[in-house]
């Protein structure tokens, strides 16, 4: 929104960094001006990339959009970066019906009322970090000693990894996240050994079932057609790579962006369990914007195509188009929100599209939810006076531009 | 045009005029009513936007259909022989609706 005493912001897109206050007087511009913007992607071509939330809800929402042809290799998927090769036989490049059928096994194994059972062990768990980290006093490196250990025990729960496997099947995802930087044949091979152990551990959930997420994947049977192998350990890896980076990544930004925001975290201490699940929302739409990094005008959620001429609010989508949302724009469209520069953690209403809408919005969000709530309540329900303890760490080779170090004290 | 009645667990009431042949869950989305997630936007894949459909308008709209129900199982909020996903409840000229928001959709 512009008013009288304010220049008028550039609605020029993509834009560079800029600090986040003028990244989100642009946006609001932007978002004003147009629902999407043509850009030439670094890969792949051109693509419309949409800022207006709403625009961008209809675009999830509508069946004419898929991804087929990234899928065949047909076309090369338009984005910032080379897109990785195994990411395209995951479950989000698949369409209806394949994808339905996949989609519909993976929920109930995640839904919102397993994650719900799942709670009291995340607590547990979170707990039992916290215990750990207060015997060793302070200071502490909160992304190595709690942002990354409580994703992947819940990871490994939910999956079925059974106890004595954890520390093989830690250091074999751990070497996924991108805040372990590590190097890229290290990484391959660390995959390659998560994989085969993963195959071993279906086949023997396929002869002895349990109660948890492999088992269920293992012996599903949609009418007449059981899941592959080839099927079962994409769903798994999407899973641990999705899940636990994001999940570690969106704690450490958390904590970071209270730490910077300290009326807020005042708001939050005064009541921990009831502002939680709103502060957690804030976190996913508006966290990165507050960790004393500047924000480009640039980055985007996986793209589709579009099957036929589609009209999206006024814009003529045409047959064969790429189109992709920015969620950072849909996450700072003065339209859908009020006051989207200001970090709230009590925001009622709070439509991000972090987690993405429609068919393919993110698989593991009632587990990243329930996690994110559980930890941000634990450690400051523990450590109310929680305070950063010298200078944080951020990995800017990297896309997702993890926190990699975060000192803390008590 | 019908009127949709939004009730809160907490006792509030919003009623929200909506247009014909669009959700219950899209009609609260685009009006802000809380407590009606919708975050698959309607694929009967994330059951968010659970509720429970007042026990006089049953008759109203033809039963879950087997994807529903599966759904229904995995509700934050455990299910009830009245419980409905809003995105498969769609408005009808001069038929008002009535639904009961449940305590947790996630």
């Amino acid at each position: 929104m512009t008013t009288i005493d304010q220049p008028l912001a550039d609605t020029a897109y993509p834009f560079l960094p800029v600090e986040p206050s003028e990244a989100a007087r642009r946006y609001a511009a932007i978002c004003a001006d147009r629902p999407m913007t043509k850009m030439t992607m670094p890969i792949g071509g051109d693509a419309w990339i949409i800022h207006r939330n709403s625009t961008a809800r209809a675009m999830l929402g509508d069946p004419r959009f898929v991804r087929e042809p990234f899928r065949t290799g047909e076309r090369t998927v338009p984005y910032f970066m080379e897109f990785p090769e195994f990411l395209k036989s995951t479950i989000q490049f698949e369409d209806p019906p394949h994808h339905t059928k996949l989609r519909r096994l993976v929920q109930k194994s995640i839904s919102p009322k397993r994650v719900r059972g799942m709670r009291d062990s995340a607590v547990k768990f979170a707990n039992e970090l916290i215990d750990e980290m207060v015997a060793k006093g302070s200071p502490s490196n909160l992304v190595e000693d709690y942002s990354i250990a409580l994703p992947i025990q819940m990871l490994a729960n939910l999956l079925g990894v059974p106890p004595e496997d954890r520390p093989k099947f830690e250091s074999w995802s751990a070497s996924t996240l991108s805040v372990a930087n590590m190097a890229p044949e290290q990484i391959a091979a660390n995959m390659g050994e998560l994989v085969q152990y993963m195959t071993a551990l279906i086949e023997e959930r396929r002869r002895e079932p349990r109660e948890d997420l492999l088992s269920d994947l293992a012996n599903a049977r949609d009418k007449d057609d059981t899941l592959t192998d080839a099927e079962i350990i994409p769903i798994a890896l999407i899973l641990i790579i999705g899940g636990f980076d994001n999940t570690a990544n969106f704690i450490g930004q958390g904590v970071l962006s209270l730490f910077n925001n300290q009326d807020q975290l005042a708001v939050l201490l005064e009541d921990v369990d009831t502002v939680a699940p709103t502060a957690v929302e804030e976190i996913l739409r508006h966290a990165a914007w507050e960790i004393g990094n500047p924000v480009a005008g640039m980055g985007a959620l996986v793209p589709f195509v579009a099957t036929e001429d589609v009209d999206l609010e006024g814009q003529l989508v045409a047959k064969g188009e790429a189109i992709m949302i920015d969620p950072n724009g849909a996450n700072h469209d003065a339209i859908a929100m009020a006051e989207p520069a200001t970090f709230d953690v009590r925001r009622a209403d709070n439509p991000h599209l972090t987690l993405s809408f429609g068919l393919h919005h993110c698989l593991g969000a009632p587990l990243a939810r329930m996690e994110l709530q559980v930890a941000i309540t634990e450690l400051f329900r523990r450590l109310p006076g929680l305070r950063q303890d010298g200078p944080v760490v951020i990995n800017y080779d990297n896309l997702t531009q993890p926190i990699t170090s975060l000192p803390v004290a008590w | 045009m019908s009127k949709v009645f939004y009730l809160q667990p907490d006792g509030v009431e919003k009623v929200i005029e909506g247009t014909d042949g669009e959700s219950v869950m899209t009609t609260a989305v685009k009006n802000g009513v809380r407590g009606i997630v919708g975050q698959c936007g309607g694929a009967l894949s994330c059951a968010t936007c659970h509720v429970f459909l007042a026990e006089d308008e049953l008759d109203n709209f033809s039963a879950p259909s087997e994807d529903e129900d599966d759904m229904l199982d995995c509700a934050a909020t455990d299910r009830e022989p009245n419980s409905r996903l809003s995105c498969q409840l769609l408005l009808r000229e001069g038929s008002d609706i009535h639904v009961t928001i449940p305590s947790s959709q996630l």
